[in-house]
């Protein structure tokens, strides 16, 4: 029984870390518990912290927090299986044993290849060039700096995980080569290419998502992810803005 | 419709493609998301020429979209997030974000405050023409279905 609480939990982390809104956390670990047995739940979730308490009818109470660290990746595929699995502990009652292993399914569920991602920044680097306005050698070079970037991600991630400083030095990095195209003369302007390079970077979808967390009541989910959201912006700005004034004492 | 738009609006489909297959979205579910990128911002280029204003736009479309997002989500049985974050790529203000940081470094107040005004008016649009949906969804669901199942 207690066990199958601390699943529920897990579960709840999981959705939390593969990127599902804070609400939709607390209702499924709520619903779950009350579908093992809870007689009373409290549920408390910010981004990176959970507790829940459960009451069970024989007059018991347990309560377990947990501090979600792992940094947020968006991870559908993952999200729509435990989504499922919480769907079925809610419907048909599965045992301990049926929602480890089916836990454990869900977190081993098919990733995309780590050469793909290169891919896929470079793709979206490309076509937003192409969306703001650009030339198609513009895009052209967007690609290549779109792949640097993700390959800068891959070498920082590696040796410092701190995600402001790896999306300050991604900016730098695609500063410095879109400059350089420049002074090389293949492009006019430098705006295009790092416009289109920062979508992959910038805290749009973070920003918009902290003001629905506002808006439908998770205040402190909603502003602990804007503050987030401003300050890997103004990481990404003064990467920007490191460049151009260096720039502009050199050359 | 020019050549710009039509441009514009193929490389906002295949941008919200590519961030859909970066956030792990296989099979139905991202044919579904590719669609949505398609129309978020074909809707914009149609609806900008009549309506003033793209706050408002941007509203209604997310209204749209994520109205889109509910069926699908429940057609496919999935969570609507995965939906709502990948379709609405097009919209998101990045650029302006971008821009409204740029001039907070450069120290520029009158350039600076517009854009983050801008920005922010942008983004409340969005997460507010999502939330109108999501809860007219579940009215619809309470009024019409009554189900008391355990829907998540």
């Amino acid at each position: 029984m207690i066990k199958s609480f601390g699943y529920a939990m897990d579960i709840g982390e999981q959705m939390l870390i593969s990127g599902a809104e804070v609400h939709r956390v607390e209702e499924s670990i709520n619903r779950m518990c009350y579908a093992l047995g809870a007689i009373r739940v409290d549920v408390f979730i910010i981004t990176s912290s959970m507790v829940v308490t459960v009451y069970t009818k024989d007059g018991n109470t347990y309560t377990q927090t947990r501090r979600v660290t792992s940094t947020k990746n968006f991870d559908f595929e993952k999200l729509h299986h435990l989504n499922n699995l919480s769907r079925e502990i809610c419907e048909k009652g599965l045992t301990e044993q049926e929602i480890e292993k089916k836990l454990r399914a869900a977190n081993n569920c098919k990733k995309i290849p780590v050469w793909f991602e290169f891919i896929c920044y470079a793709v979206i680097a490309g076509a937003f060039t192409l969306f703001f306005g650009g030339n198609i050698i513009e895009s052209f070079i967007s690609l290549f700096v779109g792949a640097v970037v993700r390959l800068s991600l891959f070498f920082s991630g590696k040796i410092i995980s701190n995600k402001f400083f790896d999306k300050f030095t991604a900016t730098v990095i695609i500063t410095l080569l879109a400059f350089l195209t420049v002074e090389l003369g293949w492009i006019i302007s430098v705006d295009k290419v790092i416009i289109a390079n920062i979508m992959t970077l910038i805290p749009g979808i973070g920003l918009t998502n902290a003001i629905r967390d506002l808006f439908t009541g998770d205040s402190i989910a909603g502003l602990l992810r804007s503050i987030e959201a401003v300050l890997t912006a103004l990481a990404i700005a003064a990467g920007y803005f490191l460049v151009t004034v260096l720039g502009g004492v050199f050359l | 419709m020019t050549q710009t738009e039509i441009i514009q609006i193929l490389a906002g489909f295949v941008g919200s493609i590519g961030f859909a297959i970066l956030f792990n979205i296989r099979g139905k579910r991202l044919i579904a998301t590719a669609i949505g990128g398609l129309f978020s911002w074909l809707l914009f280029v149609v609806l900008i020429k009549y309506i003033k204003g793209e706050p408002v736009v941007y509203f209604i479309i997310a209204c749209v979209i994520s109205t889109y997002a509910e069926i699908m989500a429940r057609v496919l049985k999935t969570p609507t997030s995965a939906f709502v974050t990948t379709s609405l790529v097009p919209l998101i203000p990045g650029g302006s974000l971008y821009y409204t940081m740029v001039y907070a470094f450069q120290g520029d107040l009158n350039t600076f405050l517009p854009k983050a005004i801008y920005t922010m008016q942008l983004a409340s649009a969005l997460s507010l023409g999502v939330i109108v949906s999501t809860s007219a969804a579940r009215i619809f669901n309470k009024v019409f279905f009554n189900k008391n199942r355990n829907k998540i």
